[in-house]
């Protein structure tokens, strides 16, 4: 039985990421890699458009990932979380790293983000 | 020695206020290791009282470029593998330690790999994940009009724009 609050994986939440590149730039082990590009949003009543990111694709390297949890701790909007999910079992490294599809399966996490 | 077992010494008194600590009855010797501050290296000793199960940490400073304490092999044998381990990681050299052949690397390999001014080759010869910035069309590479931001553990200079010499880098780990 793995309890819920257990660190099994690490999962996104594409919708909250603003690709500020904090987490890839504090991994000790370089194994994020985040690729996104900007875009302009015309919004109703602002003078100009709005420069916005837009996340093309977030990967982990679980073969490097040593589970420290920086990344988790110290994301602004929450987009990372512990998951008790903990399934990385792959045949080959590159197996290891999962995409936005993969470590978005692992969210909801069980734990409520801090600071909600 | 404060509340929290601290004990700030003066260099040519580590080995005289350790021995007096192991009379003491800290007679079990826990481990020896180097915090670089930059200029200075401060080198910590724990040892246990095992009876009152009490630790206690000796702490010392030597200046980085000149870094030489005594050994305290006499007081703890134990003590010579973590001595030979901090001179082998962080360059302090202890008088009067015997053996002190590197345990991991190479005599030849150069800085200590654990002085924060010993760069990080591995981290300078591969791309950094951070350096990548937002596109307009989506490609990596950024904006050249920003300044390029360095991996921490890397020196400015280090291994940028010129060519890897083969022999110097990589291979020799």
């Amino acid at each position: 039985m793995i309890p819920a609050e257990a660190h099994g994986t690490i999962a996104l939440r594409a919708s909250a990421c603003t690709s500020c590149m904090i987490c890839v730039r504090e991994c000790p082990t370089w194994c994020i890699d985040l690729v996104s590009h900007t875009e302009q949003v015309s919004e109703a009543g602002a003078r100009r458009p709005k420069t916005v990111n837009v996340l093309d694709a977030f990967r982990i390297d679980f073969g490097l990932c040593m589970y420290c949890g920086i990344c988790v701790d110290l994301c602004p909007f929450d987009a990372l979380a512990w998951s008790p999910e903990h399934d990385h079992g792959a045949t080959t490294a590159a197996g290891l790293v999962q995409g936005i599809k993969e470590l978005e399966m692992a969210w909801p996490p069980t734990q409520p983000p801090t600071g909600n | 020695m404060n509340s929290h077992g601290r004990i700030d010494v003066a260099p040519a008194d580590w080995e005289q206020v350790v021995s007096g600590l192991q009379r003491e009855g800290f007679t079990l010797f826990d481990f020896i290791t180097v915090v670089d501050r930059g200029s200075t290296l401060e080198v910590v000793a724990r040892v246990v009282n095992p009876v009152a199960r009490v630790p206690t940490m000796v702490w010392t400073t030597l200046p980085a470029d000149a870094a030489e304490l005594a050994s305290l092999c006499s007081i703890y044998l134990g003590a010579a593998w973590c001595e030979r381990e901090a001179a082998e990681m962080f360059g302090v050299v202890f008088i009067g330690l015997g053996d002190s052949r590197p345990l991991l690397l190479r005599a030849s390999l150069g800085e200590p790999p654990m002085r924060k001014s010993s760069a990080l080759v591995a981290r300078a010869i591969r791309d950094w994940p951070g350096a990548a910035q937002s596109t307009d069309d989506g490609r990596q590479g950024g904006n050249p009009s920003r300044r390029r931001q360095l991996p921490p553990g890397v020196p400015e200079d280090f291994l940028r724009d010129e060519p890897l010499v083969s022999g110097t880098t990589g291979d020799e780990r």
